[in-house]
Formats: structure tokens, C-alpha cells, sequence
């Protein structure tokens, strides 16, 4: 009965975390330690969770008040929920970490750290949730908080990007509520379990393709999918070091969760048509994203759009849609989130450091000669992007590519993998004009800037998965198997 | 009554998304505004309404209407008014930092 509740602790905890730090508004460094406290407590009970339910192989249902399931609102720690629960509240520990060391302004902003947690809550509330209305809610949780960090931002043109990123989230949303409304027209239930169970039985209802249309183009959206891709480099360039790393990094998943979701559980009949799509779309984003990737003349956007391009990956992953490629394709989320939060947190550093505060490569070419120990983590990240060992990125490119080759995509295979050289290009370029270019004459490196200890903890932990990646492999192939099996889902969420 | 819904949310969508599409930012805010009415219409028109029936669960278990889809729409009522406020909040920033109100001039990140 308790560790049935256990599993809306990594919602509630940041959530009253949020409350509590809104208290101490006035205390800088209490509230920022209470917050790292916070978010680290509910990142050991979610890993706990995680353990739980690897080791049982049966997801945590919680039904809140009491209410069974088809009536109440559901919570479902199933291990693709709980994988993405730990590695998001991994990746916003260390966001607070950054930020507590952080030179920015925005950070002595009495409202920054509770609205951080705020994020953290929004997101583990999609991941956990079995309720549709209850996933549009948290992901307006997550849209307003994230929007209001980035307006704060010491960036002057900060608000415009917050104010792009909050228009098309808005209408995104909408599409998710139309969506939702055409579902629930057509079967009457909102529960995604009793919803996957009835749209298996009849798969033909005159508004469920759209349903699927609208709530694919919402998660498309969240995740900066190709034609929906361009307020994604305006809004992570301008948001806070801090604020980017999170949303680059982790907050994109959410679009990656639900078309896993969509593909597994919820639509298994339209399957085959949505990973067309996805398969499609992938492959575009990854070369539109590595292209633009190499025509920026700004770190951090550079960064933004090679996340367009490792999104693409994943899509592809989950358009192949074997067990294997699904696993692929969620090793390659939890490699990719700490890999470009770490990067993000690098190139945030560089801009602190600058003459003035800006990651364009005019700035700061040349300003990593006196900075060796972060061009080192800068080295080895760009290598966890490229894809080359001893990097948990090698590891993900490689499950992609093999399963892909099992699956008999061969094509796709090659023409993803001569687009990933294009990854090397770019990173490796920016790690030159940085740290092996002569500095302009009149160009002075600040003595002091943001922390890095943040990124030196998660470029550990790339290393860490890449030398050993067995622990991470297995997780994820466990959970692919679970996914291809939606009976496992309903049933226990039901209590069939 | 129901074709009455089907061309008011109709028409609240068409006007809404050529609001929307305009250059003025605070026309383009009403737009959103209007698409807001337009998706909480059409979410009522999913479970509550049939026909000239109203919208409540009757007592004498005719039952015909849903209450579900009220809750939800109270619920995205509650968010979009909050949505709405905090977009024009913005829009007053954004107009008095870029001294326009043409979605074109507010062109900072272009580079």
C-alpha cells in the first residue's frame, strides 16, 4: 500500500520544495541549498522507484483518493516512466548546481528556484501521469514556468524568445485539447489504459485519426520536431545557462515520451502509419538539424539545433519500432540528455567568462587557451555527440545502427550515418576556433565565471556510461520488451 | 442546436486562426483568445451535448449528458485565463522594449 503512494513522491516532493523555497525569498543561499536538497531527496526515492520496479518488472500503480481507475486519476510508474523520472531529475540537479554557482544575475531572482522546481514537477508529472487531461496540465506547467525563466534571462532579447516559445506552446496545447476532445468523443474515457484497451478493440471511430493527427503534431511540437522546429534555437540560446541546459536537454523528451507512448500503448493499431511518419521526419531532422548546426556562428544555437539533429535519431529509433529499436532509441534519450545538458553548461561558462556575456564564436574564439580544464569536458562532449568511444554516445549510435540493421533499414542506416559525420564537423570546428585559435589582440578572459562543477559531473557521468553501458543497455532492453507488450500496461493499471 | 454549435465553434476557429496569423501582436493575442473559446466549445460538444438536451446529468436517469467534459473545460478555462493574462503582460514588455506593435520589428534574435 505505501510504496504504491511512493510513486507520487517525485512529483509531490518538488512541489512542495517549490512551495516551501517561495518562503524563502529573501535568503539567497538558503533557498538555493533547500532547493538542491529538495530535487536531490526526490532524485534518490525516484532511483529507489526505479530499482523497485526493474527488479519486479511490474509498474507502480497509484490511484489518487482512492478512486479506481477508469474514474480517478491515475499515476504509473512503468519503467519507461520512472527510466525518464530519474534521468530528468539527474539532469535538474545539476541544473541547480550550475546555478548555484552561476555569475547571472537571474539567478539572485527570488523566484528563479522555485520556479525551477516547478519545471522539475511539471515534467516528472507527464512522465508519471495515465491520465490525458492530467499530461495536457503538467505540460502547461512546464510551458508557463519555462517561459517565465527564459523572460528573466540577462539576455536583453530574452522576452522575445520566451514570448515565441509561450505562443506556439499555447496553440500547441490547444491542438492537445482538440485532440483530447476527439478521443473522448469517440471513446468516452480519458484513462490511457482504458483508452489503449478500447481503441484496440475498435479501431475505426470517425474522429480518432484525428485525434492522432492533433496529438502527434502537439508532441511534435514539445519536441521541436522538424516542421515545428523553428522557435527551438531562438528560445534555448536566449534562456539562462542554467535554464537551456534543462530545456535543450531534458524538456524536449517530453515530445519523445508521448510519441513512445502514442506508438506503444495508446494507438498500437495505427502504429505502423504514425512510425512511417516518425521515420521520416527523423531523417529529416537530423540532416536540417546538422546542416544548420554548421551554419551558426553562436555556440549555444549551435547546440540548439544539433539537439534538432539527436532528436531525429531518436524519432528514427522509435519509427523502427522493434523492441531493439525502441531501446535504442531510449538509451540514446538518457545519453543525449546528459551529453547536451553538459555541453550547454560548457558553452554557458565560456559566455561568463567572455569580455561580454555572449557564446557567439566571434566572442569567444580564441578564449579557451587560458580555460584548459573545460576545454578538455568540451573535448570529450563533442566526442559523446559525434558518437565516438569511450563516450555513452558510441553506445547509442551503436544500438541505433544495429538494431537498424536488424530490422533490414540499411539505407536509412547509411544515410543517418553519413549525417552524423556532420556532427563531428561541427563540434569539433567549435572546439577549434575556441581553444586553438589565436585570441583577437584587445580580448581579455574574466577571472572569475560560473562553476564547473555541473558539467564535470555529468561529462562523469558520459564517461561513466560509456565504459560501463551494461547497466543502462539492459535497462533499456528490458523496457523495450515491456513496451511491446501494451496487455502488461492496462492490465495493471486496470486491475484485470 | 447542434448545428448552431457546430457553426459557432466553426466560426470562432476560422476568425481565431486569421487573428492569430496577423502581424499586430495584440491582434494576434485576441486571436489566441478566441481560439481558446472556439477549443472549450468544441470540448463541450464532445460529451455534453446531444442535441437539444442541456448540459447536466438529469435526475430521473434519462440520463443523456456527460458531466466530464464540464470539469475539463473548467479546467482549461482556469488556464487559459491565466495564459491569456500572462501573454499580455508580455506583449506590454515586448512593446515597450522593441517600441512596436508589428510582430516583424520584434526581430532581436535574427542573427
Amino acid at each position: 500500500m505505501l510504496t504504491e503512494h511512493m510513486i507520487l513522491t517525485p512529483v509531490l516532493i518538488p512541489l512542495i520544495g517549490a512551495m516551501i523555497a517561495l518562503l524563502m525569498r529573501r535568503t539567497y543561499r538558503l533557498q538555493a541549498g533547500w532547493s538542491l536538497a529538495t530535487i536531490l531527496v526526490s532524485l534518490m526515492v525516484s532511483i529507489w522507484l526505479l530499482t523497485k520496479v526493474w527488479r519486479s518488472g511490474q509498474p507502480i500503480v497509484s490511484q489518487v483518493g482512492g478512486w479506481t481507475a477508469p474514474f480517478g486519476i491515475s499515476l504509473v510508474g512503468d519503467p519507461l516512466s520512472v527510466l525518464f523520472v530519474v534521468m530528468s531529475q539527474f539532469v535538474f540537479a545539476t541544473g541547480i548546481v550550475y546555478a548555484m554557482g552561476s555569475k547571472d544575475s537571474v539567478v539572485r531572482y527570488p523566484m528563479f528556484f522555485p520556479l525551477f522546481l516547478i519545471l522539475a514537477t511539471g515534467l516528472t508529472g507527464t512522465f508519471l501521469t495515465g491520465d490525458l487531461f492530467n499530461m495536457y496540465v503538467f505540460a502547461e506547467l512546464i510551458v508557463i514556468s519555462g517561459t517565465v525563466l527564459t523572460a528573466v534571462s540577462d539576455d536583453w532579447h530574452g522576452t522575445e524568445a520566451a514570448y515565441k516559445y509561450y505562443y506556439i506552446s499555447l496553440i500547441a496545447s490547444f491542438f492537445m485539447l482538440i485532440g483530447i476532445g476527439c478521443l473522448y468523443a469517440a471513446y468516452g474515457t480519458l484513462n490511457m489504459a482504458q483508452l489503449a484497451e478500447r481503441i484496440a478493440i475498435e479501431n475505426n471511430r470517425p474522429l480518432l485519426l484525428a485525434g492522432i493527427t492533433f496529438l502527434m503534431a502537439t508532441f511534435m511540437v514539445k519536441s521541436a520536431v522538424f516542421p515545428f522546429h523553428f522557435w527551438q534555437p531562438d528560445f534555448h540560446a536566449a534562456a539562462p545557462t542554467a535554464v537551456s541546459a534543462m530545456l535543450s536537454s531534458v524538456v524536449v523528451k517530453l515530445g519523445i515520451y508521448g510519441l513512445l507512448r502514442m506508438t506503444t500503448l495508446l494507438f498500437v493499431g495505427h502504429a505502423p502509419m504514425i512510425r512511417g511518419f516518425l521515420v521520416v521526419l527523423g531523417v529529416i531532422g537530423v540532416a536540417f538539424g546538422s546542416f544548420s548546426a554548421v551554419g551558426t556562428h553562436n555556440a549555444k544555437r549551435m547546440l540548439a539545433y544539433s539537439t534538432l539533429s539527436q532528436i531525429g535519431f531518436i524519432l528514427i529509433g522509435i519509427g523502427w519500432g522493434t523492441p531493439l529499436a525502441v531501446a535504442a532509441a531510449i538509451v540514446f534519450t538518457v545519453n543525449h540528455s546528459f551529453i547536451k545538458s553538459a555541453m550547454l553548461m560548457l558553452a554557458g561558462y565560456l559566455a561568463s567568462r567572455a569580455s561580454i556575456k555572449s557564446a557567439s564564436f566571434e566572442v569567444v574564439s580564441g578564449i579557451g587557451k587560458a580555460l584548459p580544464l573545460a576545454g578538455i569536458l568540451f573535448f570529450i562532449g563533442s566526442l559523446a555527440l559525434a558518437g565516438i568511444p569511450p563516450t555513452n554516445g558510441f553506445i547509442s549510435k551503436l544500438l541505433l545502427f544495429r538494431s537498424g540493421i536488424d530490422a533490414g533499414q540499411v539505407e536509412t542506416v547509411l544515410l543517418v550515418g553519413l549525417a552524423s559525420v556532420l556532427t563531428l564537423f561541427y563540434s569539433m570546428r567549435a572546439f577549434q576556433r575556441i581553444w586553438w585559435h589565436n585570441p583577437p589582440a584587445d580580448s581579455k578572459v574574466k577571472p572569475g565565471g560560473d562553476r564547473l562543477l555541473a558539467p564535470i559531473l555529468l561529462i562523469g557521468m558520459v564517461v561513466v556510461l560509456g565504459l560501463w553501458g551494461d547497466l543502462l543497455v539492459n535497462l533499456a532492453r528490458d523496457t523495450g520488451q515491456w513496451l511491446d507488450n501494451p496487455a502488461g500496461y492496462i492490465q495493471a493499471v486496470l486491475r484485470r | 442546436m447542434e448545428i448552431i454549435t457546430a457553426f459557432a465553434v466553426g466560426l470562432l476557429f476560422a476568425i481565431g486562426i486569421f487573428q492569430t496569423l496577423r502581424r499586430n501582436i495584440l491582434r494576434s493575442a485576441i486571436g489566441l483568445v478566441l481560439l481558446a473559446s472556439a477549443i472549450n466549445l468544441f470540448l463541450l460538444s464532445s460529451g455534453a451535448y446531444n442535441g437539444i438536451e442541456p448540459a447536466y446529468v438529469s435526475e430521473t436517469g434519462n440520463i443523456q449528458s456527460d458531466a466530464l467534459p464540464q470539469a475539463l473545460i473548467l479546467t482549461a478555462i482556469v488556464i487559459s485565463m491565466g495564459g491569456t493574462a500572462f501573454v499580455l503582460a508580455m506583449i506590454n514588455i515586448i512593446s515597450t522594449r522593441y517600441k512596436t506593435r508589428d510582430m516583424d520589428e520584434v526581430n532581436g534574435l535574427k542573427n
